[in-house]
């Protein structure tokens, strides 16, 4: 006689069903993000000096000797300014000019917008080395922009700003305001156009209209692309990496390039370098928890 | 077909040409063919003349000539090129054969030991009276852990003489005479100096080095090593003070901080500024390019319009004509390659062939390196190949400066040089005064000091 399924067995093959589904995304999270991150946090606690990890040189435990060194050093404040703009940049320069000009493709406010829609995307999908070299010699003291200026005010004489980052910010908005246009896009498009066609029979106007109805239909996107946003700013690196790795002393430099240069230029910090990351990863945390808990506070429902 | 279908028919599609990119790109295995492997690690501006015609000259002829061998080369240059050794370093994984430095710019290889001392290699073969003594003299890792090119001299002020001579002025004497070009020359539109500051090494090994020598004496860093004189005294301040007093007087334009290693080279050659710095090896950037026949200097106006000195009499120098430098780059061997194995042969073979007086002939027609190999006669090469006025110049300059002084990141650890590298861009800048850099270029080299 078979044997009958009871309640007990349903319930094994159930775990089953579920680990076999969960345990290869929980093992590649576990190798790729969860294992790096704490044996990141574990190297910054250590006097580890490159070479073989085992069987090399012994490492041992040094404590927060170098979060101590890190904290007192007036170039990690300067890094950690220069972020601070990014992610400003970022959060009020991206999202609001990519929101603002996917409203203006989607409602058809200015005509060939497909063409338009494309010219905007496009540095997204060049190479960041390309962008940083072309916008390096553009910037150069013998390049295009004192040349154009020059058009227009022959006495003007290029120097070196005392905002140093300028350059590298606007190329920031430049190139990444893309991305967010077509995330709005794509998103404005679902949004039923029977609601909006309503509101104007009802008599709201375009404000109105993007007040009650767009916005909050958004509020979900918006904290997801701040989201993003704020985590690409704290890991930027290639494009200013090619544009003035961190110079002139040290007035470009983010978190990234700090740690980089730690790491790699000169004799070698691996574990000051890990130190620098493990407060990167805090940061973020910190961020975008801030940014959670505005959209819970002040965020509409999808 | 549903549209699933269709995505999971054309998903499988591009997964098969992925896959099969791959399997095109599947490497020879070159030990199954007999050959002994090595993998290279070169340091070439591929920007510069020549560079592309150095790989047929040199890496191919080596090829060709050793069918043996198969060489995997890996070509970087500038920061790059130092970032990927520090990262070999770090790894334990090095090619076989690498280009370096005798000391600073590859303290990591020299303290890890991570390559072999060569000159058992050159007793072995007899090699060592062909080299020049001062090249093979034990370096940072306190053995010969690279086989140099040469020496090197880090400063070179190029002088735009046809320039001058049109705004009424000689070649200058003494720094002040340099210093009073600078208006009339600007009211021009024309630069004094042009140097690219972006890379924070610059002025310092261009420049500084020099300049520290001046006001210090040919022995400030066996004076500073042994505790006699700190870099808070007169001769470190001085000397920051007179690159401050360049950047106030605008003999260097500030803006020079935002300019890319190399880049004003070709401002420098279309007469936009009267003089460039850079060290000597960039003679060759300026030379004809064989395969294309251009230069940014026409070899007759190498020879009427251009000359290679020094920056002359300093206002307080306590030494003359003296010039910084250091023992050239050149090749080092893996120390991971096994004692006694074909791979060792290999390697000693590629590295005696890279230094040999083939390759080194070659370098000094192209203006890459000046010989370190005593077989190479530079004036008899100069004479015979017709080589373009640069190099002999170039030669004359050498005869010229002396006593050489030490580059200061080929002597002193990058603990204490980086801190010295960003101090001067900050007194470009205009950010600090050469007071306080010194302070912490001192508190630097004490913290470095106790660690030891």
């Amino acid at each position: 006689m078979p044997k009958a399924h009871t309640l007990a067995d349903a319930k094994r093959e159930q775990r089953r069903a579920y680990w076999t589904l969960v345990l290869p995304g929980f093992l590649v999270y576990i190798s790729v993000m969860a294992f790096p991150t704490i044996f990141s946090i574990f190297l910054s606690l250590s006097d580890y000096s490159g070479g073989k990890l085992f069987g090399g040189k012994p490492v041992h435990l040094v404590g927060f000797k170098w979060y101590q060194n890190l904290f007192a050093d007036e170039y990690f404040y300067l890094a950690l300014k220069n972020n601070m703009w990014i992610v400003l940049v970022s959060v009020f320069g991206q999202i609001p000019l990519g929101f603002f000009l996917a409203y203006v493709l989607y409602r058809g406010i200015v005509k060939f917008a497909d063409f338009f829609q494309t010219m905007i995307y496009l540095p997204t999908v060049i190479s960041t080395v390309v962008i940083g070299i072309l916008w390096k010699s553009f910037f150069a003291p013998y390049g295009a922009f004192p040349e154009l200026v020059r058009l227009f005010n022959p006495q003007y004489e290029y120097g070196i700003s005392n905002h140093p980052m300028l350059p590298v910010l606007f190329v920031i908005l430049w190139m990444y305001t893309g991305m967010y246009l077509i995330i709005f896009i794509a998103n404005l498009q679902k949004i039923d156009s029977a609601v909006i066609e309503a509101a104007r029979i009802d008599g709201a106007t375009e404000g109105q209209t993007l007040r009650y109805i767009i916005l909050p239909a958004l509020s979900g996107v918006l904290v997801t692309t701040a989201i993003l946003a704020i985590s690409g700013s704290l890991k930027s690196f290639d494009l200013i990496f090619v544009m003035t790795a961190g110079g002139p002393a040290n007035r470009t430099s983010v978190l990234s390039i700090y740690m980089f240069d730690k790491a790699f230029k000169g004799a070698p910090r691996y574990p000051l370098a890990n130190a620098i990351s493990t407060v990167m990863v805090i940061i973020s945390f910190v961020l975008i928890g801030l940014t959670k808990w505005a959209e819970s506070k002040f965020g509409g429902r999808e | 077909m549903t549209g699933l279908k269709k995505i999971s028919v054309l998903a499988l599609a591009l997964l098969m040409v992925v896959t099969s990119v791959f399997a095109q790109g599947t490497r020879e295995d070159a030990s199954a063919s007999g050959k002994v492997e090595l993998t290279v690690l070169n340091y070439i501006d591929m920007s510069e003349p020549n560079s592309a015609n150095e790989i047929k000259m040199v890496w191919d002829k080596f090829e060709e000539e050793n069918p043996d061998i198969k060489l995997v080369r890996e070509d970087l240059f500038n920061e790059p090129f130092h970032q990927k050794t520090e990262a070999y370093v770090a790894s334990g994984q090095l090619p076989d054969v690498l280009y370096m430095w005798p000391s600073g710019r590859s303290t990591s290889l020299h303290t890890t030991h991570s390559v072999k001392d060569l000159m058992p290699f050159l007793e072995k073969d007899g090699l060592v009276d062909d080299y020049n003594p001062a090249t093979i003299a034990p370096q940072f890792a306190g053995y010969l852990a690279e086989l140099p090119n040469g020496i090197t001299t880090t400063h070179m002020l190029y002088v735009n003489a046809k320039v001058l001579r049109e705004n009424g002025f000689d070649i200058p004497k003494s720094y002040d005479e340099m210093k009073a070009m600078v208006k009339p020359l600007k009211a021009k539109g024309i630069d004094l100096i042009a140097m690219d500051n972006m890379d924070a090494w610059v002025m310092q090994s261009c420049l500084f080095s020099m300049v520290v020598g001046r006001y210090g004496g040919v022995d400030w860093y066996d004076q500073l090593s042994s505790g006699k004189i700190d870099f808070t005294d007169d001769w470190f301040v001085k000397s920051l003070a007179l690159i401050d007093d360049m950047y106030r007087s605008g003999m260097i334009n500030r803006n020079s901080l935002s300019s890319p290693y190399g880049s004003s080279r070709g401002s420098f050659a279309s007469g936009k500024a009267a003089f460039y710095i850079d060290g000597d090896w960039s003679t060759a950037s300026f030379q004809t390019d064989i395969t294309t026949g251009k230069a940014l200097i026409s070899p007759e106006s190498q020879q009427k319009d251009f000359e290679l000195m020094v920056i002359p009499n300093l206002p307080g120098e306590v030494i003359k004509n003296s010039n910084s430098g250091v023992v050239g780059t050149g090749w080092g061997m893996s120390a991971n390659i096994p004692a006694g194995s074909a791979k060792e042969a290999a390697a000693w073979r590629l590295i005696k062939y890279l230094q040999g007086e083939y390759v080194q002939t070659y370098r000094l027609t192209t203006g890459a390196s000046f010989p370190s190999n005593l077989k190479v006669d530079v004036e008899k090469v100069v004479e015979e190949r017709n080589l373009e006025p640069f190099i002999a110049k170039r030669a004359a300059y050498y005869a010229a400066y002396t006593p050489i002084t030490p580059v200061i990141d080929g002597v002193l650890h990058s603990d204490v040089y980086n801190v010295i590298n960003t101090g001067l861009q900050e007194i470009g800048l205009g950010d600090k005064s050469p007071t306080q850099v010194a302070s912490e270029v001192q508190k630097a080299w004490d913290s470095w000091k106790k660690n030891q």
